[in-house]
């Protein structure tokens, strides 16, 4: 699935595999360069540009002001003229701030202009629960970028494929928007340290097979799903968890394939429910698989709501493991 | 650094004979391609909207004038006369504006459309006026990091001078030094909001004080004073001092599209007069007989591009989908 030869894999955190993606392609090709809030000296509010500054200097590494629309409208401007930004926004949500730029200049500036330019970046988004950052501050915001033809739309749920894919993002031609989770920083697993191992677009991972349920999840939801199918393994119920990775391109072949088998699929994001990313992979499923499918597909989602700021109460509003859990143990009965 | 709003040079700078004659040239092209659409529209009306530059042809000829052909050129939305002074040809940009899949953008545009050239630096238009203070600021970004000592000239009128994107980016880019030149053709008018209820100061100039870049104004029906002006502003953002804010005084002759009754106006009456003609203020510098003959060439290529470009063929499915990733 991965190219490249995988010749030593340590283990690394989530926020130091992107670090690191940001360093070898940086050595790699002189063009490739970031801005943003505080992601110079300080290497960013969450310390993921750390040490990038000292390595490629201030004509590279570039803190802007408080000021979205030129982070990512300068993006755009620089990738039509010869380079290749890597462009973040402290938050995700601060996508509404820079709406124009993301939604119109970065996705279609190029079809507008018959194909006569191009736009070879990537925007970084920190996406999802944090504990405590707030309504405008923690929402899953994917499902916008499939919105917006023109843009590709990745979220990675381990440090591996955070680093493969934002290798990959850097180096293809079209934008691309990067939510990467926050809440998942600190995560670690192995990442290897091959400098042309890249994660391609448009490939789903299986996490886990099974032959029970097709569990689709997302981000911080892939996780939990392992989570719910260990639990769910000692009472014999199989989940086959599938990981998209990217949603723009979307693998619906892996996700077709998966049901066609287990004639049941559960999908799960952390982003509210209704008009997500899970109800367009939900739609895909039943317009693709309905004669191979034993019971409705669900959806799990946020609820409807804000995410309220108290760390106890945004997770009350998130699938948590035990129902991702409980909604699979109720499907399979169907 | 003196950030006081200063008056442009005057008309009558340096300028060799040739030179004079294809500035003249420019706009008299311009004028021409602008009378021909007033009259096409007028006889047969028009799929999309026009917004007619008449009147602004000097600032558009005169600033471009001021541009080396691989410097970047974001322009405004009344006209063609950015582009054409560019060095686009007229009948690309007609074609652009009929649909035609000839045109720059292959017969996605209709109406004021998006003109691009990269190759000699046209970088196209947004949808959303004032856009291009982001985007020419990160073009900016480029050409500088490249190592090249190009310029990036951002037109703009007094309507979309109010955008925040204009702040967002004049911060930024004064402090990184950006090799930009902000050009503000100031013709009294947002659609149907004088300036005078937009803006708390008379001169948008003004506001470059803020920004620590000089402010300059300079008569916009003065095709030399203007190329004058963007020549020095031009000069300080290749020298790496960074950018300018040039405001050209203007009027807005027609409406805010073809078609527009103004009836929000009572300033001017509806018709192709320009006051203080950018054309005729330049043909004072220019024999007759040469300006004459000019004029008819002008005219010439305009009626002959428009002739090519309405048999051109408009796009199909297949062009809908063309161009939506590399």
């Amino acid at each position: 699935m991965s190219v490249g030869t995988e010749t030593e894999t340590p283990t690394l955190g989530y926020a130091r595999a992107i670090n690191q993606a940001l360093a070898e392609e940086m050595r790699r090709e002189e063009r490739v360069w970031m801005l943003g809030q505080d992601v110079g000296k300080m290497g960013g509010v969450f310390g993921v540009t750390r040490g990038l500054y000292d390595e490629f200097g201030a004509g590279r590494v570039r803190d802007t002001s408080l000021n979205e629309t030129f982070i990512v409208g300068a993006a755009v401007g620089a990738a039509m003229a010869g380079t290749i930004p890597v462009a973040e926004l402290q938050f995700a949500d601060f996508m509404m701030i820079a709406g124009d730029e993301v939604f119109h200049k970065m996705a279609k500036w190029r079809y507008m202009h018959g194909g006569k330019l191009s736009v070879p970046m990537v925007l970084r988004l920190p996406t999802g629960v944090l504990g405590g950052v707030g309504a405008e501050h923690s929402q899953s915001l994917e499902a916008l970028g499939m919105h917006f033809p023109g843009l590709k739309v990745v979220l990675p749920a381990t440090p591996a494929d955070a680093k493969g894919l934002l290798k990959t993002a850097i180096r293809d031609s079209n934008p691309v928007l990067f939510f990467e989770h926050k809440g998942m920083y600190r995560v670690k697993g192995p990442v290897p340290t091959d400098p042309e191992f890249l994660v391609p677009f448009g490939e789903a991972a299986v996490r886990r097979g099974g032959q029970h349920l097709t569990v689709v999840a997302t981000g911080l939801m892939v996780p939990r799903a392992l989570e719910a199918a260990a639990a769910l393994a000692a009472d014999g119920i199989e989940l086959e968890v599938i990981d998209p990775r990217t949603l723009v391109p979307l693998d619906m072949e892996t996700i077709v394939a998966s049901v066609e088998r287990t004639g049941r699929a559960l999908v799960v994001q952390e982003a509210v429910r209704t008009a997500g990313a899970g109800a367009e992979i939900a739609a895909r499923i039943q317009e693709a698989a309905f004669f191979a499918l034993d019971a409705p597909v669900w959806r799990l989602g946020a609820l409807d709501t804000p995410v309220p700021q108290s760390p106890v109460l945004e997770q009350l509003v998130i699938p948590s493991t035990d129902q991702i859990t409980a909604a699979a143990r109720e499907l399979v009965k169907l | 650094m003196s950030t006081r709003t200063k008056r442009g040079p005057d008309a009558g700078g340096e300028i060799g004979d040739s030179e004079l004659l294809d500035l003249y040239r420019n706009v008299s092209r311009i004028r021409a391609l602008e009378l021909l659409l007033n009259r096409y529209i007028e006889e047969h009306g028009f799929g999309g909207f026009w917004h007619p530059g008449l009147g602004q042809e000097g600032i558009q000829a005169g600033a471009v004038s001021a541009l080396r052909s691989d410097d970047y050129l974001f322009y405004a939305h009344r006209g063609l006369g950015y582009a054409l002074a560019k060095g686009m040809s007229p009948v690309t940009l007609l074609a652009d504006l009929f649909g035609r899949t000839p045109g720059s953008v292959g017969g996605k545009g209709g109406g004021t459309v998006h003109f691009v050239d990269p190759e000699i630096g046209v970088m196209g238009q947004g949808g959303t006026v004032g856009s291009s203070f982001v985007l020419g600021a990160g073009v900016g970004i480029s050409a500088q990091m490249l190592g090249t000592d190009k310029v990036v000239a951002i037109f703009f009128g007094d309507g979309s001078s109010a955008r925040g994107t204009f702040h967002e980016a004049a911060l930024t880019a004064s402090v990184w030094k950006l090799p930009l030149v902000w050009i503000c053709e100031n013709n009294g008018w947002a659609i149907s909001v004088p300036i005078a209820e937009q803006s708390p100061t008379e001169n948008i100039a003004d506001r470059a004080a803020a920004y620590g870049v000089p402010g300059v104004i300079v008569d916009g029906q003065d095709t030399l004073a203007v190329r004058a002006a963007t020549e020095e502003a031009v000069a300080r953002a290749r020298a790496g001092e960074g950018p300018t804010l040039i405001e050209a005084k203007t009027l807005r002759v027609r409406g805010h599209f073809e078609g527009d009754k103004q009836a929000y106006r009572e300033d001017l009456v509806d018709g192709l007069d320009v006051p203080r003609d950018p054309l005729k203020i330049l043909r004072e510098r220019v024999p007759a007989e040469t300006a004459d003959r000019i004029d008819e060439e002008a005219r010439a290529e305009a009626d002959a591009a428009l002739e090519e470009v309405l048999a051109m063929p408009t796009g199909g499915e297949d062009v809908v989908t063309q161009g939506v990733w590399v």
